[in-house]
């Protein structure tokens, strides 16, 4: 870095390096951000269910991209290879909960669909987009919440599970605010038999093992996963 | 997302010191809108030539006390906005206060209106434009050469307000914080 | 008995754009809030004309007979004022308050044009509660 040990005055505010602050974006940042990007989509389109359409899609690229980054962040201890499909899977959403919700805690819950076996809801008391947003009443069940639900689904798709997500407001008795729940619905080829899985990733450790050394974030059950499933 | 820190946001003028410059001005408008006596003892902004400062003083006393007899939310029958109300009609107001100065208003049932403008920290004048209000009474309307609704031209009364104006100065750095009790005293 | 007993937000040009009211006597309709508004708006204009000393940035109370009115003006222009019981205190914090709450679910919400009718759910929500708290505390004093 240049300058380092040096103190140097700055008589002009402007003159001063940015510092690195920290590491931590700003929630009116963010707010007035996809507030923008609210309004700017909504001059683009003529009804509410394109508008909505392209918040998920607006999310789809932040997803795709997001999960590259998970799957680096993705803790080093956590390379045990016997994960069972439906563990990793459910950790998987578990992970995207988290980052759905922009915060580094664990959504509200994530639920496993009690009707269909392949359904899963993540439920938010307040998601973070919706902080600030009032929905006005013309426009019915709408819920920006559609933004998350497309980076979810960019997660799931880039991870190989291809997925139907969607965002809905679901009253809560007792309080003015109702509860967002993102309904993701696995699509048939997305829910692998967990024993055939197991086996190919055995047969892929051993092959591979000189292979996972050499990247390490692809050492993670996550990456191989995502390996897996890509090739 | 706290936008205020502790600093103040209007900056006010400095506390008046005992030198007796509290009061800025002071105006005497008839039923008519006529005003009938300006005295002026700390002004150092003026953008207007003093007629037109007169007409707005009084528009704006006019349309306050519009807007306060309409907004009056202790009664239900408030008439229309804009209605001319007569002295003592209505909800009216006895002050207000900026970050740079304090108005306070009287106005007695004959219809005379009083106004000092005086520092933004002074506490309640109500009193003393009563006793301003009693001199121009004595001064004034005693004085067999006044005639009504002309401007107040008399010596003495400019004099024992100007001396009353500047006691109340005095008074008030002394009492900024306290009750305002001094001004049955000096009444009296 | 309500210690405030409405609420006025205007904007930069006069217009009103949010009332509310907790408990006057007589209601108002809406033209008649709608031009205490603007009325409002002009004559803190002309208070700070008449100002003897310069920097002055217009009427922050007003003490009527039966009712105290606090004045809040943002550093653009938005107004927002309250109309309590004589002597009320804490207005000021309660005005600000009400400015962040402002800032916070209408300004950030998408679904909001500037300077036009306030029409925000969650805005009034945390307005209600901010007031009730207010209330609370007054009763508590």
């Amino acid at each position: 870095m240049i300058g380092v040990g040096k103190a140097k005055q700055y008589a002009n505010v402007l003159d001063r390096p940015i510092g690195k602050g920290k590491q931590e974006v700003s929630l009116s940042a963010f707010a007035f951000l996809f507030s923008e990007l609210v309004q700017y989509n909504q001059l683009q389109v003529d009804n509410i269910a394109e508008l909505e359409r392209r918040l998920e899609d607006a999310g789809y690229a932040v997803g795709a991209r997001v999960l590259e980054l998970l799957c680096h962040r993705e803790k080093e201890g956590d390379t045990a290879i016997g994960y069972s499909f439906f563990h990793t899977q459910h950790r998987h959403c578990d992970m995207m909960a988290q980052w759905a919700s922009h915060r580094a805690r664990v959504a509200d819950s994530l639920e496993k669909g009690t009707e269909h076996e392949d359904e899963y809801m993540i439920s938010e008391k307040e998601l973070l987009v919706n902080r600030f947003i009032s929905i006005p009443k013309d426009m019915g069940a709408f819920n920006c919440g559609a933004f998350v639900a497309g980076i979810v689904r960019g997660v799931l798709d880039n991870a190989g599970f291809p997925a139907v997500v969607t965002a809905h407001f679901v009253p809560v008795d007792g309080q003015h605010r109702p509860r967002t729940t993102i309904l993701i619905k696995f699509a048939e080829e997305g829910t692998l038999d967990f024993q055939s899985l197991k086996k190919q990733r055995y047969r892929y450790c051993n092959e591979k093992q000189d292979w996972i050394n050499r990247r390490e974030n692809w050492s993670n059950g996550f990456g191989m996963l995502t390996y897996l499933l890509a090739s | 997302m706290q936008f205020f820190g502790g600093t103040e946001i209007s900056p006010s003028p400095p506390v008046p010191t005992a030198s007796g410059n509290n009061g800025n001005m002071m105006y005497i408008f008839n039923r008519n809108g006529v005003c009938l006596l300006y005295r002026e003892w700390n002004r150092p902004l003026k953008t207007l030539s003093s007629q037109q400062d007169h007409k707005l003083m009084f528009g704006l006393l006019f349309s306050l006390k519009s807007l306060t007899a309409k907004m009056d939310p202790t009664s239900a029958e408030k008439g229309n906005l804009g209605v001319p109300q007569l002295p003592g009609q209505g909800c009216s107001f006895h002050s207000f206060r900026t970050n740079t100065y304090k108005l306070s208003f009287m106005e007695s049932p004959s219809g005379i209106k009083l106004i000092l403008v005086t520092h933004p920290r002074t506490g309640d004048l109500r009193d003393s434009l009563k006793y301003i209000y009693n001199l121009y009474v004595e001064y004034v309307v005693k004085n067999p050469l006044y005639t009504p609704g002309t401007p107040i031209r008399s010596e003495l009364f400019n004099k024992t307000v100007d001396q009353y104006v500047r006691g109340l100065g005095t008074e008030l750095a002394v009492m900024l914080c306290k009750k305002p009790s001094y001004v049955c005293v000096l009444a009296d | 008995m309500a210690a405030i007993y409405s609420l006025y937000i205007i904007n930069k040009s006069g217009g009103l754009i949010f009332y509310k009211d907790y408990g006057s006597a007589g209601r108002m309709d809406t033209n008649d809030s709608l031009r205490l508004a603007s009325l409002w708006h002009s004559m803190h204009a002309i208070s700070q004309q008449l100002s003897p000393v310069s920097g002055c940035f217009g009427i922050e109370l007003l003490q009527a007979d039966t009712f105290d009115l606090h004045c809040f003006q943002s550093l653009t222009g938005t107004k927002f004022f309250v109309v309590c019981e004589p002597g009320t205190q804490h207005m000021e914090n309660l005005l600000k308050h009400i400015y962040e709450l402002y800032t916070d679910y209408v300004l950030k919400n998408p679904f909001y044009e500037m300077e036009m009718p306030i029409r925000c759910e969650l805005f009034e929500i945390s307005l209600a509660q901010a007031v009730q708290k207010e209330r609370v505390s007054l009763l508590g004093r």
